[in-house]
């Protein structure tokens, strides 16, 4: 039962990093490889607080934010002037260099050795330590970044960003400042995806460099594209999907060792799938257009 | 001197690999991440015919290279071609080559595992001296072949037919349509080179640091770092944009720790696309003037 209580929480803590991103690379129209960057933010801002001054998680969780709203406005003050695949390289750049600071930065990160010791999630004296109530707290913190994201993104703000995603030039032509929609995207995206980080830090009490890695910012985006672009619940369900898998390998008999290699198979095939779906409706777009 | 000689060989790498990476997207027009598992598989199948299958290692290295050349062809034929006919964007592209890149490298890691590999046989020796520094056979040949495989894709691609024919699909694909030039053949030529030469530059990376699954991810993207840093165009802005990476990669080594070096490398790209997002070139591209 603990089991399935963990997977529970492990699909709530996706859902709400996926969902994050969807409202960059779907919205906005800007992919990024950086959102585990920014989920290792949250994570390690917390954990650092909370097991070396004593913080309490209410006070560490909105500092998270601020600190990864900060790094994603100067990544975004960057990023905003390329587009197309170069936006995906320079994200792919940051991530890159966040992770060399979680890992190489010792002194304060601990580096590979990571943080043992995160205390659980605690707030107004109730300590949420059994799986049971963590489970309740992710739901909480996904069904408010689902609620905040869904209203979002169906705001004059959202539209603008639809907009641009579709025709930057053309939304330009209205008078919207396309730049800094496409920056207030990317930080807002970047805080949500550190309340992931927040609560994956306080629920396995242990974190390292090696859970916020360009592997994890290629899971989170396959979630997307799986899930569809602007589907909040389609990426509910590709979170769940994608989270299970594993156990699904597991029950077939596959060694982990094999498993985690045929899981990544699975979801780089589904990508490729996806694409092709993508370019097959395109494809009946243009026709439809031409006739 | 040391410190130089260092320089040189990474350099020698990074002209490889950006030349490689280069000619690839001049013919398709988008990042092929894919491009990383040509290096790795080059390497692992050297290990497979050289030790496994105990062949000849002169034999192993160019069935290599052919078997490098045809993945890239496959993956042309089977995924890229069809995505582009759907007329798919380039950041779909990327994404669908990101795919491409994912299940062939964990299809290796399921094969020879994640562990460290070598197909070295030859007896370690101590490098030879020069002006006080160090510099080992492999060392030589790499800096030797680089050379060599750097200027033949050059005088490919500046004096035969078909490398004219790749520099104006690149170009103009329009007109070069127009002229008669037929794209998919100039996307297969760029292919072919682009691979052979990245098969050439993992073994030789292999034959130096040993191999891993993942190792082809971070030395691509370096060669797509110097590529953005010279810029698109004449070869010298390459030289000039694998030499500033390999000469900050090494110093950053020397002054802070090795560890640093993948960091540095962003910074600087991060760097070149904030203030000159052209490179050294200055050539403009679409897709860095927004």
């Amino acid at each position: 039962m603990d089991y399935i209580l963990h997977l529970g929480i492990l699909i709530c803590i996706y859902t709400i990093l996926a969902q994050s991103l969807s409202l960059v690379a779907g919205y906005s129209g800007q992919i990024s490889l950086a959102q585990a960057g920014f989920y290792g933010i949250g994570a390690y801002l917390s954990a650092l607080l909370t097991v070396n001054f004593g913080f309490s998680v209410l006070v560490t969780l909105p500092l998270a934010m601020i600190l990864s709203g900060i790094i994603a406005y100067v990544v975004s003050k960057v990023a905003v002037k390329t587009v197309d695949d170069y936006y995906i390289i320079i994200t792919l750049g940051i991530q890159v260099e966040i992770f060399s600071v979680m890992n190489n930065w010792q002194e304060v990160t601990r580096g590979p050795l990571g943080i043992p010791g995160i205390p659980s999630f605690s707030s107004f004296g109730f300590e949420f330590d059994s799986k049971v109530s963590y489970l309740l707290l992710s739901i909480f913190f996904a069904g408010l970044v689902w609620f905040v994201l869904h209203n979002l993104t169906k705001s004059p703000f959202g539209r603008v960003l639809r907009g641009l995603s579709e025709d930057e030039v053309y939304t330009k032509s209205l008078g919207k400042n396309v730049g800094s929609y496409k920056v207030i995207s990317f930080v807002i995206s970047g805080m949500l995806a550190s309340i992931a980080g927040v609560l994956y830090a306080h629920y396995i009490s242990y974190i390292d460099p090696t859970s916020f890695t360009i592997d994890e910012s290629i899971f989170i985006l396959s979630i997307v594209i799986i899930g569809g672009m602007r589907n909040l619940q389609g990426i509910f369900f590709a979170a769940t999907f994608l989270v299970l898998l594993p156990e699904a390998l597991r029950f077939v008999g596959m060694p982990s060792s094999v498993a985690a290699n045929m899981r990544q198979v699975i979801y780089g095939i589904a990508l490729i799938l996806v694409i092709f779906r993508m370019g097959v409706n395109k494809s009946k777009t243009l026709r439809n257009a031409n006739v | 001197m040391q410190l130089s000689l260092n320089i040189l060989v990474t350099f020698s790498i990074l002209i490889l690999l950006g030349l490689s990476f280069s000619l690839i997207f001049r013919g398709a027009k988008f990042f092929d991440i894919g491009q990383a598992l040509t290096l790795t598989l080059a390497s692992y199948s050297t290990y497979l015919f050289s030790i496994q299958l105990d062949t000849s290692f002169l034999i192993a290295v160019p069935i290599s290279i052919f078997f490098g050349i045809c993945l890239m062809l496959l993956v042309n034929q089977y995924i890229y071609n069809p995505l582009q006919k759907r007329k798919v964007e380039n950041w779909q592209m990327l994404i669908a080559s990101l795919g491409v890149y994912v299940v062939l490298q964990n299809t290796i890691s399921l094969i020879w595992g994640d562990n460290t590999l070598s197909f070295r046989t030859w007896p370690v020796k101590e490098g030879h001296q020069v002006l006080g520094a160090y510099i080992t056979d492999v060392q030589i040949i790499t800096v030797i072949s680089c050379g060599f495989l750097v200027g033949l894709g050059c005088f490919f691609l500046e004096k035969t037919s078909i490398g004219n024919k790749i520099k104006a699909v690149s170009s103009n694909p329009g007109l070069a349509a127009i002229m008669g030039i037929s794209k998919e053949k100039a996307v297969i030529w760029s292919s072919v080179l682009g691979s052979g030469l990245a098969a050439c530059a993992g073994i030789l990376i292999a034959a130096d640091t040993d191999m891993t699954p993942t190792m082809g991810f971070n030395w691509l993207l370096f060669g797509v770092v110097s590529m953005i840093i010279g810029g698109m165009g004449k070869l010298r802005y390459l030289i000039l944009g694998a030499l500033l990476l390999a000469t900050a990669q090494h110093l950053s080594a020397y002054y802070l720790d090795s560890k640093w070096i993948n960091a540095t490398a962003y910074i600087i790209h991060n760097a070149f696309l904030y203030f000159r997002p052209y490179g050294f070139s200055g050539q403009p591209l679409k897709k860095a003037e927004i």
